[in-house]
């Protein structure tokens, strides 16, 4: 008995240590790379680690301001990201109060329409998307990037459970008190969804940080796009001339914010997925 | 009592309109389009049932052998990539909740950092792993082959590289439903003299039974979209056999030619019903097996 116990113990070891290992060395080796020097990555054999650790790839990098404006590329980034989430954590609280809290005529009705039509694939919409931020002027501007993506029915999907689930005496007290709906929004279901709300807006922001599809279409100006599209465009300048070293200093660059972002956020991502499973893909 | 009239509308409001805009006229002009001749500039011209014509039945047509192409290459991708999404994080989620495993925090955080990494970064560094001269399956394994030009090789660099980003994410839901079959359930099988194996087939693969069905059809979904690894690791080669419907669909829209917009609409709503059929399937038979 004792010992069937332990030679599950090593499985699963062998297992976890294994794709463990799997997983971060890509990174790993990525990371170091961008640090050797052009002589060494062109002279080959396998070194986890750089010679000598070299910075003039980084120096590269950040001196290309023509063909490939990273830095233009990561403000790009940041602005559309934090935009997108400070709107998202807006409009899907203020939509979830919406739906579970004033009473109007129809109401659960026009909810379960809009999360029905949400679920129809995607990839349908996505021509007619770009006609309309063309229409709108937005094409090649941080816009088409935030507010797009503020009209998916997922989040609200997860506030308005959240939602129900806090018991309605709070704010028919404050309502016999003569409160409006707004404030009662504002200083008591906000603060008691803040949980659910710091959840949604970490994915959003990941998600809009990590975009790829939709940029490579919307974009054409290489001082406008984001970090991911710009990615792309590398691929072909530095990648052509085998600069590798430049190549992982410019993917490394574009990683950190959200690695970063992780490591603060580690309990929020990992922790509270069970409410959270419905936003994913 | 005016007041209360007008508040649905300023809490609903914003969102309705964005959902109108962004969603639903976009899907319905997307449906449209597909029935006519478009090149993004000029109004659509209604040609009725031409496109599904051409894309389904006119074997000269390079739609033709562009829509089956693409339809085969991300049936191809979806077969490959969805089996292992399912079964590694499962295994990874049982192996964590190994009572004497330790580290347990660290290992999950590492196995969950992919997910927050852009296609087109993770491109960048796996290519390297894959390069022929300077990664680690040439140097380290002594690979000869260029892996994004021969096939099967590139497919393996394809699934590899979705795999390791998208494991993460249902390694999580696994181990929330896991830890939440109730542990009683174990014991006494424990005591009945139940392996671990037998454990898992009996006890915890029927408790996360819901689980398992929404990320089956979400990864299978979501896997129907595949579009940047592809293109980053492979740009559809060698000879287009990685080249799936997704990049197809932005080429004939988008790309430097004159956009036929129209043609590449109706391989969306086909790759649409595709995915709905697909997905409708699924959560019958899970559901039905289930019961």
């Amino acid at each position: 008995m004792v010992k069937k116990i332990s030679i599950s113990k090593y499985i699963s070891y062998l297992f976890l240590v294994t794709i463990c290992v799997i997983w971060v060395v890509p990174v790993i080796f990525g990371i170091t790379t961008s640090f050797r020097s052009q002589a060494e990555v062109v002279s080959a054999g396998f070194r986890l680690f750089p010679k000598e650790w070299d910075f003039n790839n980084y120096v590269a990098i950040l001196e290309n301001t023509s063909t490939a404006p990273i830095l233009r590329w990561l403000s790009n980034s940041l602005l559309i990201a934090v935009s997108h989430t400070v709107l998202v954590v807006f409009i899907i609280s203020l939509t979830g109060y919406g739906y579970t809290r004033l009473k109007f005529k129809g109401r659960d009705a026009l909810f379960f329409t809009l999360l029905g039509i949400s679920f129809f694939p995607g990839v349908v919409n996505l021509i007619p998307s770009y006609k309309i931020i063309e229409a709108l002027g937005w094409v090649n501007t941080a816009w088409a990037m935030i507010i797009p993506g503020l009209a998916g029915m997922g989040n609200i999907f997860l506030v308005r459970q959240f939602m129900k689930g806090i018991p309605g005496e709070l704010d028919e007290s404050a309502k016999v008190d003569g409160a409006s709906d707004f404030r009662i929004y504002y200083s008591i279901i906000l603060p008691l969804v803040k949980p659910v709300l710091i959840v949604c807006g970490l994915f959003s922001f990941i998600g809009s940080w990590n975009d790829f599809l939709w940029p490579v279409i919307v974009y054409t100006d290489v001082e406008k796009m984001p970090i991911t599209a710009g990615l792309l465009l590398l691929q072909d300048i530095y990648g052509n001339y085998r600069m590798i070293g430049q190549l992982m200093g410019s993917a490394i660059l574009a990683i950190i914010p959200t690695l970063v972002l992780f490591i603060f956020a580690q309990k929020y991502f990992l922790q509270s997925i069970n409410l959270n499973s419905g936003i994913k893909g | 009592m005016n007041k209360r009239s007008f508040a649905p509308f300023l809490f609903v409001g914003p969102h309705l309109i964005l959902f109108l805009v962004f969603i639903l006229l976009p899907t319905i002009y997307g449906i449209y389009a597909s029935f006519t001749r478009w090149n993004l500039i000029n109004d659509p011209v209604w040609v009725g049932f031409e496109n599904y014509r051409t894309i389904l039945f006119d074997q000269d047509s390079s739609f033709h052998f562009q829509f089956f192409n693409g339809l085969k290459n991300t049936l191809i991708f979806v077969a490959l990539s969805v089996p292992p999404l399912i079964i590694i994080p499962l295994l990874v989620a049982v192996a964590l909740e190994h009572k004497k495993v330790k580290f347990k925090g660290f290992m999950q955080a590492i196995i969950y950092i992919p997910g927050m990494i852009s296609i087109s970064a993770a491109a960048l560094i796996w290519s390297l792993i894959f390069n022929k001269q300077l990664g680690i399956t040439g140097n380290v394994f002594g690979s000869e082959i260029s892996w994004a030009a021969n096939q099967p090789y590139a497919w393996i660099i394809i699934i590899v590289i979705s795999v390791w980003g998208a494991v993460g994410g249902n390694m999580i839901i696994y181990r929330a439903s896991i830890n939440g079959v109730p542990s009683d359930l174990y014991e006494a099988a424990e005591m009945d003299g139940a392996g671990p194996v037998r454990r898992f087939f009996s006890i915890t693969l029927p408790s996360i039974r819901f689980p398992l069905i929404f990320t089956f059809v979400m990864t299978t979904a979501g896997a129907f979209n595949v579009f940047g690894q592809p293109l980053m690791m492979t740009d559809g080669g060698p000879q287009q056999t990685t080249h799936v419907l997704m990049m197809y669909i932005r080429q004939l829209a988008f790309g430097s030619g004159e956009s036929v917009a129209g043609m590449a609409s109706a391989m969306a709503v086909l790759l649409g019903l595709v995915i709905l059929v697909i997905s409708a399937l699924q959560y019958y038979v899970m559901n039905r097996n289930a019961n």
